[in-house]
Parts: C-alpha cells; sequence; structure tokens
C-alpha cells in the first residue's frame, strides 16, 4: 500500500500515456516513441552521473556498443532478437566496467575526458577496423525490427522506458541510491563512513550499462539501421546531456521531463523556423535554461508544488 | 623518412598553437573551455568570409579573423562563463551546448556544404626532395612566431606576469592587487585569437564546414592531457608527439587510423598518469 501511494503520479502517468494513441496520429506517435528512447538514454546518464557526479561524455560509446552487438549478431549471423538483445546488454555491461577503470583513479573534468576519448576513439575505429564487420562508414542496414507500426512501437517503447523510470525511481530512494548520491557530495566522506565507494561505484555504473544497453538496442532495432555518424557523435551526446540537464540531474524523473521538453520543444519550432534555424533556437534555449535553472525543469515543478500544496515533509526525499 | 620528419614536424607546430590556446584557459580559470573548437571554426569562415566573398587583401583578413575570436572568446568569458566560475563541470557542459549552437549558426548562414579554402601562399617548395605546401610551411612559422611571442608575453610584460600570477594562486594574486577577473577576460581573449589564427590554418588544411570543430577541440584535448593540463612546454611536448604519431600512422599504415591512436594515447595515459607525461609546470 505504500509502494502504491508513493507511485501514485507514475500509475497516473502511465494511465494518460496509454490512453494517447486514441487520440492522436501516427505521425506525433513516432515523435513520442523518439523522446521515449531519448528519455532511457538520458536515465541511463542520470543514474551515473546525475546521481554519483562522475560525469560522462561517452555516453554514446555504450549505447554504441549495445547498437552495434545486436546488428552485427543479426545482420551476419540472423541470430533471433531474443537472443541478440540480451547479449548485447550483457556486452555493454562488460564495455561498462572498461568504462569504470578510469574511474578508479580519476575524477571530475579528467573522467569526463576519457569518457569523450573512448566516444572518439569508438567512432574512428568503426570506420576502418573491420568494416565488413561494422559496415564501415556507412554501418548496417535492414535490420530486423521488434514490433512493427508506429502504437506497437509506441506501447513497447513506453512500457521500457516506464519500467527502466520506476525501477531506477525506486532504487535511488533506498539507501543504496543514497549513498551514490552521497558519492557525489563528498567521496571521501563516503569512504571514511565506511562504504566500499569502488563497489558503489562498480554498481552504478553497472546499472547505467544496462539501461543504456537495452536502449541502444532496442532503438536500433526500431531504426532498423546503425551507423557511426549519429551515435557516437557530440550532437548526440549533446542531445542525451541536455536532456538530463534541463529536466534535472540526479532525479529520475527529471530526465524523463527534459527528454520529452527537447523532443516537443523541437517539434513545436518546426512550423515556424523552417530547415537548419530550427536546431539553432533550440541550442539557445537550451543553453538560456540552463544557465538560469541549472537545477532543471523538476526543480520548478518541485518549488510550486511547495508553494501550492505545501506537503509534508518527505524524509526520504534528498 | 624525409617525408615523415618534416610532415611531422610541420604538423605539430599547428596542433601546439591549435592546444597552447586551449590550455592557457585551463591554467587561469580552471575550467575546460569546450567552445574554444568554435574559435577554430569562426577563425576559418571569417578569413573565408573576408578573402573569397568580398576579396579583401589576405594580411588584413587574417587580422579580421583574429579579432573575431577575441570578441567571441572575451564574450564567452564575459556572458556565459563568469558567472559559472567555480563550478567547472557547469562551464564544460554550458560550452558545449554553446559549440554545438554555434555549429547550428553557422549551418544557417553557410548551408551545411563544405567550403574549400584557397592557401594562403599557393606553391609547393621543395626541403631534402621532399614536396612542402608553402601554405603548410607557413602555418608552421608563424605557429612558431606566435607561441614565442606568447612565451615572451607571459615572461616579460606585466599582464603576462599577472596571468601566470593568477594562475599559480588567484587568491595571492588577488592579494597582490590583481583583478584575477580581468585577467581571466585577457586570457580569453587572447585564447581566441590563439585559436582564430589557428583556425585560419587548419582550414586550409582541411576544409571548412560546420562539425570541424570536433577534431581540434579533441586534438587539443589529447595535447593537453597528454602534456598534462596548464603546462605550455609540457602541450609543445605533447603536440610533436601527437603530430609525429599521426604522421607515422597516415604514412605508414592508413589516414584513417590516425585518430584511433590519438584516443588510445589519451586513455592510456589518463589511467598511467593521470596528470599527463609533465605534471603541472609553470604556465
Amino acid at each position: 500500500m505504500w509502494l502504491l501511494g508513493q507511485l501514485r503520479w507514475w500509475l497516473l502517468f502511465a494511465l494518460g500515456m496509454s490512453l494517447l494513441p486514441l487520440f492522436i496520429s501516427p505521425g506525433t506517435l513516432r515523435i513520442f516513441i523518439f523522446a521515449n528512447f531519448l528519455a532511457m538514454f538520458a536515465m541511463s546518464w542520470d543514474i551515473l552521473s546525475g546521481r554519483t557526479g562522475y560525469i560522462s561524455f561517452g555516453h554514446p560509446f555504450l549505447i554504441g556498443i549495445a547498437g552495434y552487438t545486436t546488428a552485427m549478431l543479426t545482420y551476419h549471423l540472423n541470430w533471433p532478437l531474443y537472443i541478440t538483445i540480451p547479449t548485447a546488454v550483457v556486452t555493454t555491461m562488460i564495455g561498462g566496467t572498461l568504462f569504470f577503470l578510469p574511474a578508479l583513479r580519476i575524477r571530475g573534468t579528467y573522467f569526463a575526458l576519457v569518457t569523450l576519448a573512448f566516444m572518439e576513439l569508438m567512432y574512428h575505429s568503426m570506420q576502418v577496423v573491420q568494416p565488413k564487420l561494422t559496415g564501415g562508414t556507412r554501418g548496417l542496414s535492414g535490420l530486423p525490427t521488434l514490433v512493427s507500426g508506429a502504437v506497437p512501437n509506441y506501447y513497447l517503447s513506453f512500457l521500457v522506458m516506464f519500467a527502466i523510470g520506476v525501477g531506477l525511481w525506486l532504487l535511488i530512494r533506498t539507501r543504496l541510491g543514497i549513498a551514490l548520491s552521497a558519492i557525489r557530495m563528498d567521496e571521501d566522506a563516503v569512504r571514511s563512513s565506511g562504504l566500499n565507494t569502488t563497489r558503489l561505484k562498480l554498481f552504478a555504473f553497472m546499472v547505467s550499462a544496462m539501461v543504456a544497453g537495452i536502449a541502444g538496442a532496442l532503438y536500433t532495432h526500431y531504426l532498423g539501421s546503425i551507423a557511426p555518424r549519429g551515435i557516437f557523435e557530440i550532437n548526440f551526446l549533446f542531445t542525451i546531456l541536455v536532456a538530463a540537464l534541463l529536466g534535472g540531474a540526479g532525479t529520475i524523473i527529471g530526465p524523463i521531463i527534459g527528454a520529452y521538453f527537447l523532443t516537443f520543444l523541437l517539434e513545436l519550432l518546426r512550423p515556424y523556423i523552417p530547415g537548419a534555424g530550427r536546431y539553432l533556437i533550440y541550442g539557445v534555449i537550451a543553453l538560456v535554461l540552463y544557465y538560469y535553472v541549472p537545477k532543471g525543469l523538476y526543480s520548478l515543478f518541485e518549488r510550486l508544488r511547495e508553494r501550492f500544496f505545501r506537503p509534508r515533509p518527505d524524509p526520504q526525499s534528498d | 623518412m624525409g617525408q615523415i620528419i618534416i610532415q611531422g614536424f610541420l604538423l605539430s607546430g599547428l596542433y601546439a598553437l591549435i592546444a597552447v590556446g586551449f590550455t592557457m584557459i585551463f591554467s587561469v580559470g580552471r575550467v575546460l573551455n569546450l567552445a574554444y573548437g568554435v574559435y577554430i571554426m569562426l577563425g576559418g569562415y571569417v578569413y573565408f568570409v573576408a578573402v573569397q566573398m568580398y576579396s579583401l587583401p589576405k594580411v588584413p583578413s587574417f587580422l579580421f579573423a583574429a579579432l573575431a575570436g577575441v570578441i567571441f572568446g572575451v564574450l564567452t568569458y564575459q556572458l556565459l562563463v563568469k558567472r559559472l566560475q567555480g563550478d567547472a563541470i557547469a562551464v564544460e557542459i554550458s560550452t558545449l551546448i554553446l559549440a554545438v549552437v554555434m555549429q547550428a549558426a553557422i549551418i544557417v548562414v553557410f548551408s551545411p556544404a563544405p567550403r574549400s579554402m584557397w592557401p594562403l601562399v599557393p606553391g609547393v617548395i621543395y626541403v631534402y626532395d621532399v614536396a612542402v605546401q608553402k601554405n603548410i610551411l607557413l602555418a608552421t612559422v608563424v605557429s612558431w612566431v606566435v607561441l614565442g611571442g606568447l612565451m615572451v608575453f607571459v615572461h616579460k610584460t606585466h599582464i603576462g606576469r599577472a596571468i601566470r600570477a593568477v594562475s599559480m594562486d588567484p587568491k595571492g594574486a588577488l592579494i597582490s592587487g590583481i583583478d584575477p577577473q580581468r585577467i581571466n577576460l585577457i586570457t580569453w581573449g587572447l585564447s581566441g585569437a590563439l585559436g582564430a589564427i589557428a583556425g585560419v590554418f587548419f582550414a586550409t588544411y582541411t576544409q571548412l564546414d560546420p562539425g570541424m570543430w570536433v577534431f581540434p577541440l579533441i586534438t587539443a584535448v589529447a595535447v593537453v592531457i597528454v602534456g598534462g593540463i596548464g603546462s605550455i612546454v609540457g602541450s609543445l611536448i605533447a603536440a610533436h608527439i601527437i603530430g609525429f604519431m599521426e604522421t607515422i600512422t597516415t604514412t605508414l599504415i592508413a589516414a584513417e587510423l590516425r585518430g584511433v591512436f590519438t584516443m588510445l594515447l589519451i586513455i592510456v595515459v589518463l589511467a598511467v598518469a593521470p596528470k599527463g607525461l609533465f605534471g603541472k609546470a609553470e604556465l
């Protein structure tokens, strides 16, 4: 019962979203599908970087590993998706461990840069190393899809996004989740209180990689194609980062808000500003919002809620 | 062999110029400017517009490009970085967003199509039987002149000494009557100029396109990490390590692989010696 009370907003959200296909066109639904995937990517970033403060500039690296694993297995070996997708998730988690090694020794700026190097490394090597396997610069296309049509894809992406969202949201409410955010505030203090920060960090990396793996594999099969350009790219990283930060880093709900907000902002601008100008306005709005509301939209909602509802103080929130 | 040595030195000179502008900002403000690649791009485009669209003479156009870099560097600091100072991650993220915004702006103005730049000086000369484009030779010479000038500036002038003082200890500098914000502003302007000058040459080296800011930024990051963040001498040495590594890869293995080795080097150096090969030497 307690859990149900905690989850009431989530359930309301799910109810609203599951009725959505009744009201809107398949075209608009595809925008929602993209928003769902972006929300998954942003949450994956958030559980690692938003919580522990180890800023990752290389999340496209993890997403790309997942996408390429499942793409190559289905493309070359014709393995069925129910095998390739779990394999991709496991591979991504192994990739996540590789990602984790530098975090044992370096923090802050240096860590962000080494993750950026991982992403660039993949971008360059995917095009030249074994282009027969990876498809080189053009990538692989004609990959099988899990379900076809806008409505089934919408439900699939929403269901997965929702499950990840609720799971991570519950996770950050546990003692474990609180310990993760304590790492962001003062890692040495966490260690002095007798917690094994290495294990905690490894856990955050594994969860983040798992979410990135699931999302990356499903996204690849939703698109039906994969190429180095578009994945291992700073613009992709930018979208993920901005979604998480504009929504509110470290909150899990924030990245979902951010992902929807960004996706719809881009769509809302479409009729007014044609072509590339749209991305300019979109970037400027992102920059101004980040500048003035660095804690994200979620913090604005919280402030409004406090003003109008005055809830009892919640001992779990931090 | 001669080819590798000559090309290696030429490329390394340009990389050193690219990296020094980037590392200066870190020394003084302890923040990474991920919009640095934009100064390079801006330099290239301003020169392109001046020379190839308005047919202005080359030298004033070159100065315009440098001036555009100064203005943009100062604006980045004044409008964005100043208020976020002290939060390195916030600066990195907002400058990254700024870079993407500028990329979009360039696409709006110039369309996404790549443009090719005329060389500053056309023609080829032979050095020990190796054909060297005069343009690239000029780039290296100018790089070294600018770097030498910079060294004299930070060691011999009053403002230069103030810059070094702030990079060593901002509080101590403040007590000695130096305004760190003013020094930061000067450094950002200087960094913008260095980036824009490097950008003119870099653009003739490759081509102009809205995504061209990424590669020099990554190279600057690589040079600075390998050399040790904040060390100009370390950056010079690291620029040569990376420049030669790329030349050797390009000549002996394959041109596409040069990025791969650079990235591997960053990862290895950061994992083995996170402070870089030359630690934190003086500015």
